[in-house]
């Protein structure tokens, strides 16, 4: 097998990373010319800006400008999709956090100097913080969206197996390694680079474009990797991206801006917290007959990609459950906080909490193992396999991966292990759970399911390829490398993925949705298909002209081991170089672009019905956690996991994207807890008292594997996408804890339980059931 | 004799010579930021500023008393430049070797690719350095002790169990670096640096910062400057100036000090010399103090504990203090000395109020001395954090109960961190369990004892009531603990 064929290599930048070699913003070499941006931002929630006096800073030595909102040439404006988000406060702020000034310095001390000379005179104005009083204001940033199919009101009010409740869902920061980043340059006129670590390069260079007032032909934004987005970096690169762009046009020097670990916490949006009320009835045996969920998300201050969160969220309040009759409500409130954001899972985690909760419910109510009744209740493989938005599920994997993911996890066997170590013990129970994941891929807003490639075979055989897609650790170049080599047949060696930069690849869609591989793979195929055809034409002149009696078809002429070949007469074969140069000779055009938009997805929000993913992804997991019950700490016994990738392009990397979206999950379902004070401050602002998963919280036993032979039709290389669906399988964590609490009142009382399942949720549902027993 | 304004240290094998007064540096710039002013040196990340993601790991190199090198890993953005005087720097631009155009990676670069142990990128620089401690440190290490050594990095990418992997399997096929093989050479560069053991004094921009080699130049600086403060590990004071932006105008870094970098065992006592670092007090107290050596375990990560001296932690005085409710417990006496006297101050008396000790300012700590434990005294320490590891308590406590001849309590210590302003003693609870049969129904009521006696805060980390069962249940746990026979 040729290298270029082969599944299983490491990221391709794999030995730049290990020897500190990889570029990233901050580590771009910069001249002495290069000042230090800062953004000053507000310390209250709601206030107007009653005066403010800039005038000392910009006395101080080394300060280059202090700008205010009336230094922007252009919008003062960077809300992505809706128009809501100022790029500086004008005479009110309505976030902790929100950029009111820009200072550009020559070192970041300076900075700092001068941000202490800047004085703000505020009045305090009523904040809601909490999206509680959201609610009870009726606070909502958007009108109310609903998917309804059946009868889910009737049902449930005839129904006599009823429960109901309320789910308090966190948030969860992104913790991406490396801080919000971004270098501006200015050239002549109004050209500017922004070198930015950003998801969504066009839109950065659409909103540097609107706050300068300049059009998108003079801005190239440029996205060599990112250390870490989640989704972070979807929208809310922008921010630091305009900010230096603004700074860097009014000094005409270059300026940096990458934000301290705290700043970044503070003032960068979250995943949306949700309160979810919830309703379901069921059938004696636990079948589920109605649902009705009302999602009730924090979008923060302004609208951002809220909307299309909730949607998200609204669209995998079904998980993989056939639910007949079912209501979705979705309401997205507008808080005093810094705008929340797209987060790994983009609304489904939190949509599924709910039904999860519900399913977990039922099998406590009627005494069964939860395992049982989500079996009877997934989607069916002929029957009951719509959603209730309306979309016909095919090539279902759920009952296959269940009956797998038993076997592998000797659910069964350890399920009574578990019951039995839990009569033994007092102070230490276990809990068992096993969790499905079905995720739907495609945005579900679908003009953005498009990408684009361009494609450059040099005259000495290596190839340049450009597409949409950015790096931020997810492999996708590794990915495109694999599919650049498979299609022209050579040494991945030859190949190359340049950063992702607008100018050479325009109009793209952020790599979000986990769809960076599944569109932008398929647009490289496209230009290679283009590039493989002219090179074909000048083989086929040059083979049929060796011997006219031998006549070579286009059709067979295949590439392949750096060769290409008649493979009707296979001795008639052209190394690719030589090829090349043939072409270039031959005055034929080696550079390509290539383009894809995901066939038939669509959907139709005023009626919540349509078909928005181009597929599903499906993934299980089993957990069995032990909890110390007098301190509420947990330890992660053992996880299995079988995940569907399709039929994998990169194993090594589709793995690793599974343990770290579980991983990235448990955190979010155990100990990443954000409080604010009665202010709106954020109180969890470092990593001193947010806590993300460390190496001594993953499971002690951690198996993973890949879905066998489930190749996936109508998608690049039969592969399926991986970066989010893995994250909720870490419900089979927050489940298990909490069928540990609910050992300790034998599995007759429904624990109180939120998530995340901190040692303080885990102790304190201890003591509520401790204390109703004794009642 | 004093040396002025200059620090000597081999920065991978180049030896370095900063002079404070013809740079830019100041004496608080901190190891992070210097080499990131290279531009050969990107690949020490900033993550954090404060020590809690470990992207800035790099690995120091010292001499220690056989004249070999003892490498470990701390965190660069908590050390301030004149604290590797003296020492071998080495940072992950330092691993692999370049042979013509060849690149000739270490073992653990090699281990961390095959393991896909890297995806972003932006941590991999400093996981890289731990598993180079490690390596240096340990051949073929548990998974225990590789998990305690990565558990000061954060990746948000991988969910580390390939960087788990990556670690076992380099440090089980070890071969001898160019480390090793340079050994000899990096040891006499070294001891040429420390031939001289004169204060050195670096003044400039309104900062005074002094690096002193003995306890009576330390203190000596201090009466001059008595304003200054003393830094053994720096890992709480470098806050202060990563964090708040503060300008420190006065230091006095103790981290040199050769002679109070001990533990020992003297009649009645362990003497613990108040510049051990934690982790070497962690190690050594394993079989001596088991309830020290436990919650030293859960202090910090390795890079903080390796820099972090007991003395440095009581000096702090800090409300949680995770070393301080175990120092309560055990009973032990704070040896403080000026220039003119020595006094024994009692661990009780200690602690002041919030961030306030009994020492005064001419003092400064040396030695803290715990009566060794009789054999019928059970000690047993215990954490309450949100995550298990590099998470500073919710609540911790540690124990020591003692019974009389007839199985009553005899004695009984109560000691809490996290509760109040500064740790504390349950003394209603200690009072009822005296004289008391140690069974569950006096637990029962000390524990109510326990949940009236404090009024703690609630916070980032947890709520008062949280703290208040934590606290209270601390106590049934260690009932358990004693009835399971794990002591």
């Amino acid at each position: 097998m040729s290298k270029s064929q082969s599944q299983n290599i490491a990221h391709e930048n794999a030995i730049n990373h290990v020897t500190g070699n990889s570029v990233f913003i901050n580590d771009i070499l910069s001249n002495t010319q290069t000042l230090i941006g800062r953004v000053v931002y507000s310390k209250y929630a709601h206030a107007k800006i009653l005066s403010y006096d800039i005038s000392e800073a910009k006395k101080l030595k080394g300060v280059s400008a202090i700008l205010t909102y009336k230094d922007i040439p252009g919008k003062n404006n960077f809300g992505p999709i809706v128009h809501d988000e100022l790029c500086l406060a004008e005479d009110e702020v309505i976030f902790i956090g929100q950029a009111i000034f820009l200072i550009a310095a020559e070192t970041e001390e300076i900075c700092i100097e001068a941000e202490k000379l800047i004085t703000i005179e505020y009045e305090k104005l009523d904040a809601i913080v909490d999206l509680e009083t959201a609610i009870k204001k009726n606070n909502l940033i958007a009108p109310e969206r609903k998917i309804e199919v059946g009868q889910a009101e009737v049902t449930f009010s005839k129904s006599k197996n009823k429960i109901e409740g309320r789910l308090y869902v966190g948030g969860q920061e992104h913790w991406y390694l490396e801080t919000q980043s971004s270098l501006a340059i200015t050239g002549e006129n109004n050209e500017i680079i922004v070198h930015s670590s950003s998801q969504n390069p066009t839109e950065t260079q659409i909103l540097v474009a609107e706050v300068l007032g300049i059009q998108s032909k003079d801005v190239v934004v440029e996205v060599k990797r990112m250390g870490g987005a989640f989704g972070g970096k979807e929208t809310q690169a922008n921010h630091v991206a305009c900010w230096s762009a603004l700074l860097a046009n009014h000094t005409k020097r270059p300026v940096k801006i990458h934000l301290f670990r705290d700043d970044d916490q503070k003032i960068t949006g979250k995943r949306h917290r949700f309160i979810i009320d919830y309703k379901a009835s069921y059938e004696n045996n636990g079948k589920i007959d109605s649902v009705i969920v009302e999602l009730n998300s924090d979008a923060g201050s302004a609208t951002d990609l809220s909307m299309s969160i909730l949607e998200r969220s609204m669209l995998h309040a079904d998980n993989s459950y056939f639910v007949p009759n079912m209501k979705i409500i979705g309401k997205a409130f507008k808080t005093n906080l810094p705008s929340n954001t797209a987060f790994r899972g983009f609304g489904g985690p939190q949509g599924m909490a709910a039904i999860e909760t519900i399913i977990d419910r039922i099998a406590r109510a009627l005494k069964k193992d939860a395992a049982e009744i989500r079996f009877i209740n997934y989607y069916g493989i002929n029957k009951n396999n719509t959603t209730p938005y309306g979309q016909l599920i095919e090539y279902n994997q759920l009952q296959k991966i269940h009956e797998q993911i038993l076997i592998k996890s000797e659910y069964l066997k350890r399920r009574k292990e578990v019951d039995s170590f839990n009569s033994e013990n007092e102070f230490f129970k276990k809990g068992l759970a096993i969790t499905p994941v079905k995720f739907g891929i495609s945005f579900t807003t679908a003009f953005l399911n498009q990408a684009g490639a361009l494609v450059h075979i040099y005259k000495d055989g290596s190839v340049q390829v450009n597409h949409g897609g950015t790096e931020m650790g997810q492999g996708l170049h590794t990915k495109i490398k694999q599919i650049a080599a498979a299609e022209l047949g050579i040494n991945i060696e030859k190949i190359s993925i340049a950063s992702t930069n607008t100018s050479k690849v325009p109009n793209t869609s952020p790599t979000a949705a986990s769809s960076g591989t599944d569109i932008n793979g398929m647009a490289v195929k496209n230009a290679m298909k283009k590039l493989k055809l002219r090179i074909a034409e000048i083989v086929l002149a040059d083979f049929n002209s060796q011997n006219a009696k031998v006549i070579s078809k286009i059709e067979d002429i295949i590439f392949e081991n750096d060769q290409i070949l008649d493979s009707k007469n296979p001795e008639r074969k052209i190394s690719f170089e030589d090829a090349v140069m043939k072409s270039y000779f031959g005055q034929v055009s080696l550079s390509a672009t290539g383009f894809y938009k995901t066939p038939e997805i669509f959907f139709d929000r005023a009626t919540g019905k349509g078909k928005p993913f181009h597929y599903f992804a499906y993934g299980m997991s089993v957990s069995e956690v032990i909890i110390d019950i007098l301190t509420g700490y947990q330890k992660i016994i053992r996880t299995d996991i079988i995940h569907d990738a399709g039929k994998s392009i990169n194993e090594r990397i589709d793995l690793g994207q599974i343990e770290g979206g579980f991983v990235q999950g448990l955190g979010w379902c155990t100990t990443e807890e954000l409080k604010y004070d009665k202010e709106g401050n954020l109180l969890n602002h470092s990593p001193d008292t947010y806590k993300i998963p460390s190496a001594n919280d993953i499971p002690e036993i951690f198996n993973v594997e890949l879905l066998k032979d489930a190749p996936n039709p109508n998608t690049i290389r039969q592969s399926k996408a991986i970066g989010e669906p893995p994250l909720m399988l870490a419900f089979s964590v927050w489940l298990a804890i909490k069928d540990a609490i609910s050992a300790v009142g034998n599995h007759k009382i429904e624990p109180d339980f939120s998530l995340p399942a901190t040692n303080e949720v885990i102790l304190l549902s201890i003591e509520n059931i401790l204390s109703d027993m004794k009642k | 004799m004093k040396i002025f304004n200059k620090i000597s240290f081999i920065l991978g094998d180049e030896p370095i010579e900063i002079d404070f007064s013809k740079s830019e540096l100041k004496p608080t710039t901190t190891v992070l930021n210097f080499l990131r002013s290279y531009p050969n040196f990107k690949g020490v990340k900033e993550g954090c500023g404060e020590g809690d993601c470990g992207a800035c790991t790099i690995v120091l190199a010292e001499l220690n008393e056989n004249n070999k090198l003892h490498y470990y890993a701390v965190d660069s953005c908590l050390v301030f430049l004149p604290m590797i005087h003296g020492k071998q720097v080495l940072t992950v631009e330092h691993l692999a070797q370049k042979n013509g155009k060849e690149t000739i990676l270490h073992p653990v670069q090699k281990a961390i690719i095959e393991n896909d142990a890297t995806q972003c990128g932006y941590c991999t620089p400093g996981f890289a350095m731990s598993m180079f401690a490690l390596y240096k440190n340990k051949f073929n290490p548990t998974k225990e002790i590789v998990i305690d050594s990565l558990a000061g990095n954060l990746c948000r990418c991988t969910g580390y169990k390939p960087l788990i992997n990556a670690a076992i399997e380099a440090c089980s096929n070890k071969t001898s670096d160019q480390f090793q093989i340079a050994e000899n050479k990096t040891v006499l560069q070294l001891q040429k640096i420390s031939e001289v053991q004169l204060p050195i004094i670096i003044e400039k921009n309104q900062q005074f910062f002094a690096k002193v080699f003995s306890l009576s130049d330390a203190l000596k600086l201090k009466k001059l400057n008595p304003e200054a403060i003393f830094i053994g590990g720096a890992t709480d004071t470098a806050l202060r100036v990563t964090k708040k932006h503060e300008v420190i105008p006065s230091i006095i870094d103790i981290s040199s000090i050769q002679n109070i970098k001990y533990f020992r065992e003297e009649e009645n006592y362990f003497v613990i010399g108040s510049g051990i670092s934690l982790e070497d007090l962690k190690n050594k107290t394993e079989n001596y103090l088991p309830a020290v050596h436990h919650i030293l375990k859960v202090f910090g990560s390795k890079q903080i504990r390796n820099l972090a001296t007991l003395g440095g932690n009581l000096g702090s005085a800090s409300p949680i203090g995770d070393t301080l409710p175990m120092l309560i417990a055990h009973e032990a006496v704070i040896i403080v000395k000026s220039l003119q006297a020595t006094r024994r101050i009692p661990i009780n008396s200690f602690i002041k109020s919030y961030r306030k000790t009994a020492i005064q300012n001419s003092e400064i700590i040396t030695e803290i001395s715990v009566p060794i434990p009789d054999k019928e005294s059970i000690i047993k320490s215990y954490k309450v954090s949100k995550r298990k590891d590099l998470d500073i308590s919710t609540v911790s406590a540690c124990f020591n109960l003692k019974f009389s001849k007839n199985k009553t309590v005899e004695k009984i210590i109560l000691a809490f961190g996290g509760m109040a302003a500064t740790p504390v003693k349950a003394n209603s609870a200690e009072a009822y369990l005296i004289g008391k049969k140690w069974e569950l129904e006096n637990i029962k009521i000390a524990m109510e004892l326990i949940s009236k006696e404090f009024e703690p805060i609630s916070d980032a980390r947890a709520s008062k009531e949280f703290r208040i069962i934590s606290s209270k249940n601390l106590l049934l746990k260690f009932f358990n603990d004693l009835k399971m026979g794990e002591i």
